[in-house]
């Protein structure tokens, strides 16, 4: 039967529905270099920075999700969902981190060009306009992941439980330092509904993991 | 317009057994159901340019236009457009003296693009097939990324539902494809 490969396994389901509609897979840079790479150059370059390690911490919460879902499936009716979400919510951040460093690199090259020349100052907004998007679509994306992190450390598999709560504590790490940086990168525009949605991720994130780890106590 | 609707609903064979009768809507409906197909094989199986995916999208619809009759199980006609897509676009890159390309596309490749595409597209289908509010509650997380909270909002739904709502749509779709018993091979044909 055609999709057979595809029931096996819910999580699957997630990403053959994404396919479905692009038919593209996206180059990840950071999906290509080892973990040691990674951490030399956030150590040694200006990318990646701040944002990009927010989403890769919200990718490994993510991933911690994925592993109690698994486990739990034939005590849990909702956790191949779950997982499957899981993997969608994780699958998303590579691509936030490597676009993250681009708009800070952007942003970094605009900062150091003369202002007030003709359209400068438009191109610099624009230029932060996006360095605050995509941090706060890494908070947006973080915050889910705490709410199934937090569901996960209710409903999974006992044994697993601490990995649930490292997931949601994790989570809630990288939505703190994402709606951080909105809030500084629009530090000039007061009001922006960005500052506010940003919040609003950061408390639900705050919230998951508080839960998670109250219910560990 | 009705027509339409009523013609976007028509299964694969239904849909051929109304282009066999003439229908303008239905091959308007065979061309958009199946265009990205075509053009999915045409890019990430051989590689093609977007101006030579066009030409090929417009010699594979010719083709299928010329040759329905030649089609012996309507229910196949999703295989037998993509062995059409494979022809054309091997004759496009044999006719264009460049062989570079072929040396690429391995058999592996195109039978694993191939099967790729036939699950994406049977999951399409299987989505569209779910209703609503499950079409739309995947559709938004899945493929437009959207955040549980913009989409509470945007359905008017309470926010802390919607992981379990997406995990009960995903449990309906796994059965809706469970359910399903498509064609297999690209033996529809008979050339």
């Amino acid at each position: 039967m055609v999709g057979q490969a595809a029931l096996e396994e819910a999580p699957q389901l997630g990403t053959s529905i994404q396919t479905s509609y692009t038919c593209v897979a996206v180059a990840d840079d950071y999906l290509e270099l080892k973990l040691s790479e990674f951490l030399e150059r956030s150590a040694s370059e200006p990318t990646p920075g701040a944002g990009s390690a927010a989403a890769v911490a919200i990718a490994l919460a993510a991933s911690l999700v994925v592993k109690v879902a698994r486990v739990s499936r034939d005590s849990w009716n909702d956790a191949a969902g779950v997982a499957a979400q899981a993997i969608e919510l994780g699958s998303r951040c590579p691509t936030l981190a490597r676009d993250d460093a681009d708009a800070w690199q952007d942003a970094l090259a605009s900062l150091a060009s003369p202002h007030g020349v003709d359209g400068a100052d438009t191109e610099l907004r624009r230029v932060l306009d996006r360095a605050a998007d995509l941090p706060l679509a890494i908070a947006e994306t973080g915050a889910d992941v705490a709410g199934l992190a937090l569901l996960t450390a209710e409903r999974g598999a006992p044994s697993l439980r601490g990995e649930a709560v490292a997931a949601a504590v994790l989570a809630h790490a990288g939505v703190r330092i994402a709606a951080h940086l909105v809030v500084i990168n629009l530090v000039t525009q007061a009001g922006d509904e960005r500052s506010a949605r940003a919040g609003r991720a950061e408390q639900a994130a705050g919230s998951a993991a508080a839960g998670a780890l109250e219910g560990e106590r | 317009m009705a027509t339409e609707r009523a013609t976007s609903r028509l299964s694969d064979s239904d849909l051929v057994h109304r282009c066999r009768d003439g229908s303008p809507e239905a091959w308007n409906e065979l061309v958009e159901r199946f265009s990205r197909y075509v053009y999915a094989i045409c890019g990430r199986g051989f590689g093609l340019a977007a101006e030579d995916a066009e030409d090929a999208f417009q010699e594979v619809f010719t083709r299928v236009y010329s040759r329905l009759d030649t089609l012996r199980d309507d229910a196949a006609i999703r295989p037998w457009i993509a062995q059409l897509t494979r022809r054309v676009c091997l004759d496009r890159i044999a006719a264009s003296g460049n062989e570079q390309p072929l040396d690429d596309i391995t058999d592996e490749r195109l039978e694993r693009t191939t099967e790729e595409l036939d699950d994406a597209f049977t999951i399409r289908e299987a989505l569209a097939d779910l209703g609503e509010p499950c079409h739309e509650l995947l559709d938004r997380f899945f493929a437009r990324d959207e955040s549980y909270r913009t989409i509470s909002e945007q359905l008017d739904l309470p926010s802390g539902t919607i992981a379990s709502r997406i995990s009960r749509c995903l449990g309906k779709l796994r059965s809706e494809l469970e359910g399903r018993n498509p064609a297999e091979g690209a033996s529809g044909g008979k050339r």
